[in-house]
């Protein structure tokens, strides 16, 4: 049989998706069910004294407020472990801490009765100071947001609004410094940002006779969600089943239990009916976003080209709620450790609570934001040094046989697949590297230029020792009697192909084609535990754990069928052969003639009552492989308006073996749309009220449309050759590490277009045209 | 029926259902929760993403900045028929094997687009395509296995058509 891994075949659910058929949590109806819809705060920061829902009661409504709700504070993201998990939230709050926070759940017969009765509510809020920016949050009298939050179960007094500092160091910085030929030190920053997936967060609850639940919501991932549960509204996990669903889209913005489901299971429980609640998507604005972040970079150079050391500061604005910055603190550190050979090193992160939207991981958690800061300074690094970029950029790389941090400093694996050269080579020549030339060179209103970032991310975060933050997934696999097989994989697929992925490994494992492997509907009860699809670790993991699993039915196989022909195991092979019923068999080594299909075997297990073939279990990765990524992208400026096109780009991912390539190209163009984007024009702003300045509609915040992206030959992808030899088949992941350098490399484009150097995102025709009309700038 | 409900017929992948709405109801929340027809996503609701897109008389419409009340008397197709239909069949193959798919929230809104446009216009450039579509978010696919697939699609529906260049 032809692999079926690195083969183009049509996805599991694609006609169910396409035709409208696959259900999505907005899609769950169920019989006597109650729509819900949730109060929200219209101010930034206030104590909230009473809530009058009689009005709403009167429509018929039934309302659950902040006095309802169990007195318990959880953090909604359980991937790392509980000593190292940062809390400080309620279900509903009696301080609301950030405009859109919400305050009220409120549950009718139709929407639209929940909607008018929202508008009978009625707070009395005693409004307190709020603090708006991270300068402003780290004054001294400035106010707090918290008095108390919790670190696992030790509470700490908050004597500021410091959620969470970091200092971590390699080597001896300074001395590294002092070595220096001469040291480059630039401030960048990034902006709070939007994911912007397209299905808004959604929840239905169904309450049962025997006082648990189902919960059907958005998640990337079901076991946690059930746990959070269970801790706040104290059910045994026996009780709670949280159903998989397809998801519509996340890019980490469901990494934790959406903040709606707790609500949705207090009005549930409350009602003893089933309750829906759907975000509409200015809830949906308010409820997330992604870390605004201010780096100051110093980096030590040589004049060989080398460097001595490396410091970064950074000061990230986590809003009102710290779901992970701890985390993203560490992997930031991780990132800026990985990306080049330093030598010496030393990071110090802030993450500082501010009265804004709270602020979760978006594809990269902070890598692409490293990234924007490190790949921009290799170039003024190279410009200064008289180098070529891509030189610069191969002298300096951290590649096979280095460390890398997988997740930040207490998981670190030894690279032992790499495709940076290969990737940095092939980009050149694919892009025309050779015919850059300097910016001084260009005259006239419209100029090009060309510019190269490269970057990364981590496949999951395992390795030989347990670190901070949990990983293992589980999987049970089944062959049925007419020889196709069932997979049952807690592991949620984002879109990018996860599962389909799995369905090739374990065909190519058991040796059945896969159209007769399936992948079967899950939930808790039938799964056992996987961490989350987060970390890029779907395929690496979620695959890997699918593939321990399925090696151990492939045992069991040889076991039936040596039993059933009467020979040694060890005289049997499991082998494809279209000659043979569906083409799986097993055959005699000694007696090639003797042999048994699949079905045969599986059936006559069944017939002789020996039972089913069929394995269950958990796996955890044993390192956490890089994948690499580069992209090289060809700008052109509007000098008079400062408008950025996009001309040409070269897409270039290192996935080790590549288990979906027409899927991996679509998660490179869909990351290279949203990469522009969030160069260009997504900004998720607050106004001095806490509001947002787009107010939460789609039209005034700006993603990329069909006409936004290049025309499809503008665009080419590459993949690399390598095989980790970690991972499944020899694969990684790629989903993070496609977004991860998409906005430096046109950074760097547009400074090589026209000399001017941004270092503020997203870089909008007005910020582009101010910088470009300062003074000494252009070449007139 | 409550108050402020009132009674019309609507007529919806050619079966005529007689329904109680209120005059404020939205067509996309008639389709979904009276009618069970799944396939009409919520994505903005006002009129931005194109996850709720039908076809109205087949016209490309948004359900969610359509009175239910409106539609009365006129022909309301939802991807439903559209994935039945000979174009609609096409396009899902394509869209399929192009790996146009990844989320697929957007998708159902994006075949009903395509289906629209691809009766409209036999061989549409990859401008008109993209100009077609642009009412339509995707925040997944970066549009172009959508834009190739639709391409593949008219070709194989109109194989003998040469492409007419494009005005403008």
């Amino acid at each position: 049989m032809m692999p079926e891994v690195g083969r183009k075949l049509p996805r599991k659910d694609g006609v169910a998706k396409i035709t409208g058929r696959e259900p999505y949590s907005h899609d769950i109806y169920l019989p006597h069910m109650l729509y819900a819809a949730v109060y929200r705060s219209p101010l930034a920061h206030a104590r909230i004294q009473h809530v009058d829902t009689s009005g709403a009661e009167a429509l018929g409504a039934v309302c659950l407020t902040p006095f309802d709700v169990p007195d318990f504070i959880y953090n909604e993201r359980i991937v790392s472990i509980p000593t190292k998990t940062y809390k400080d939230r309620r279900v509903l709050p009696t301080i609301a801490r950030h405009v859109g926070e919400a305050i009220v759940g409120v549950a009718a017969e139709t929407e639209e009765l929940a909607v008018r009765a929202l508008q009978q509510i009625r707070i009395d809020f005693e409004p307190l100071p709020a603090v708006l920016s991270t300068a402003e949050a780290l004054r001294s009298e400035s106010p707090k947001l918290y008095d108390r939050i919790w670190l696992g179960d030790r509470p700490i007094d908050m004597a500021n609004n410091i959620a969470v500092e970091r200092h971590i160091t390699e080597g001896d910085p300074d001395d590294g410094f002092r070595g220096a030929d001469f040291i480059v030190e630039r401030r960048y920053t990034t902006p709070r940002k939007y994911h912007g997936q397209m299905e808004t967060k959604a929840a239905v609850c169904q309450p049962l006779p025997n006082g648990g639940i189902n919960v059907w919501a958005t998640v990337q991932s079901i076991h946690n969600v059930r746990q959070v549960l269970g801790q706040i509204y104290d059910i045994p996990l026996s009780k709670i089943n949280v159903m998989k669903l397809a998801l519509g889209g996340s890019f980490g913005s469901s990494i934790q239990m959406n903040s709606i489901i707790p609500i949705c299971v207090g009005m549930a429980l409350k009602t003893g009916r089933p309750v829906k609640l759907v975000s509409p998507r200015e809830d949906d604005f308010y409820d997330h976003a992604h870390y605004q972040t201010e780096m100051v970079l110093t980096v030590g150079v040589k004049n060989d080209g080398t460097f001595s050391a490396a410091k970064m500061d950074v000061v990230a604005d986590i809003g009102a709620h710290h779901i992970q910055a701890d985390a993203l603190l560490g992997v930031m550190a991780g990132w800026l450790a990985s990306l080049y050979k330093w030598h010496n090193f030393q990071f110090d992160g802030k993450a500082v609570y501010t009265n804004k939207v709270p602020t979760c991981a978006l594809q990269g958690f902070g890598n692409h934001m490293v990234n924007f800061a490190v790949e921009q300074h290799l170039d003024i690094i190279a410009e200064m040094l008289g180098r070529d970029p891509v030189d610069l950029r191969l002298q300096n790389y951290i590649g096979e046989g280095d460390i890398f941090w997988g997740q930040g400093p207490s998981i670190k694996s030894v690279i032992q697949s790499c495709g940076v050269e290969e990737i940095l080579r092939e980009g050149s020549v694919r892009i025309g590297w050779n015919r850059r030339e300097k910016p001084v060179d260009k005259q006239g209103r419209y100029r090009r230029g060309l510019g190269v970032a490269r970057g990364f991310h981590t496949s999951g975060t395992g390795g030989p020792k347990p670190g901070d933050v949990i990983d293992y997934s589980s999987a049970t696999i089944k062959v049925n009697e007419d020889g196709t097989v069932d997979i049952l994989t807690p592991v949620v697929d984002h879109g990018g192909g996860t599962g389909e992925a799995i369905v090739k490994i374990v065909a190519d494992i058991l040796h059945v084609p896969y159209h007769m492997v399936e992948l079967s509907d899950v939930d808790t009860r039938t799964t056992g535990y996987d961490v989350a699809t987060h970390a890029t670790r779907g395929v690496y993991c979620g695959g890997g754990a699918a593939a321990h699993v399925a090696e151990k039915v492939h045992r069991q196989i040889l076991e039936t069928g040596a039993r059933i022909l009467q020979v040694p195991t060890d005289d049997v092979t499991l082998a494809h052969n279209e000659d043979y019923g569906t083409g799986t068999h097993v055959f005699t080594k000694s007696n090639p003639d003797r042999q048994l299909t699949l079905a045969e075997i599986a059936k006559t297990a069944q017939i002789n009552s020996w039972g089913t073939i069929a394995a269950t279990g958990s796996y955890r990765q044993q390192s956490a492989p890089p994948c690499f990524m580069g992209h090289f992208v060809e700008v052109e400026v509007d000098t008079e308006t400062g408008e950025v096109r996009i001309v040409r780009a070269v897409l270039l991912s290192d996935a080790g073996t590549v288990v979906n390539p027409d899927l991996l190209e679509g998660q490179l163009m869909g990351s290279f749309a949203r990469g522009v984007g969030f160069a260009l024009q997504e900004h998720s702003e607050t106004l001095p009220s806490g509001a947002l300045a787009h107010g939460g509609w789609l039209t005034d915040y700006r993603m990329s449309t069909s006409c936004d992206v290049p025309p499809s030959d503008a665009l080419e992808v590459y993949y690399a050759h390598t095989y980790e030899p970690t991972g499944p088949f020899g694969a990684k992941g790629v989903a993070e590490a496609s977004l991860s350098s998409v906005w430096s490399a046109v950074a760097n484009a547009i400074y090589n277009a026209v000399g001017v150097r941004m270092y503020d995102l997203p870089i909008t025709p007005e910020a582009l045209l101010e910088a470009l009309n300062a003074p000494h700038v252009l070449n007139v | 029926m409550t108050s402020g409900e009132t009674p019309v017929t609507l007529t919806v992948n050619h079966k005529t259902y007689r329904l109680f709405i209120n005059s404020s109801a939205l067509l996309l929340n008639v389709l979904r929760d009276q009618l069970n027809l799944m396939g009409t996503k919520y994505g903005c609701g006002i009129g931005e993403c194109g996850a709720c897109s039908v076809l109205i008389d087949g016209e490309l419409t948004l359900a969610c900045m359509t009175l239910a009340g409106t539609a009365v008397g006129h022909e309301i197709t939802t991807v439903e028929e559209v994935g039945e239909s000979p174009v609609g069949r096409v396009i899902t193959e394509k869209f399929l094997n192009h790996a146009a798919v990844q989320c697929g929230f957007c998708t159902p809104g994006m075949l009903v687009a395509a289906s629209s446009l691809l009766q409209e216009r036999a061989i549409p450039s990859e401008q008109e395509i993209r100009e077609h579509l642009r009412g339509n978010l995707c925040r997944c696919t970066g549009y172009a296995a959508l834009v190739k697939a639709i391409q593949d699609a008219a070709r194989e529906l109109h194989p003998d058509s040469e492409r007419r260049p494009h005005a403008g």
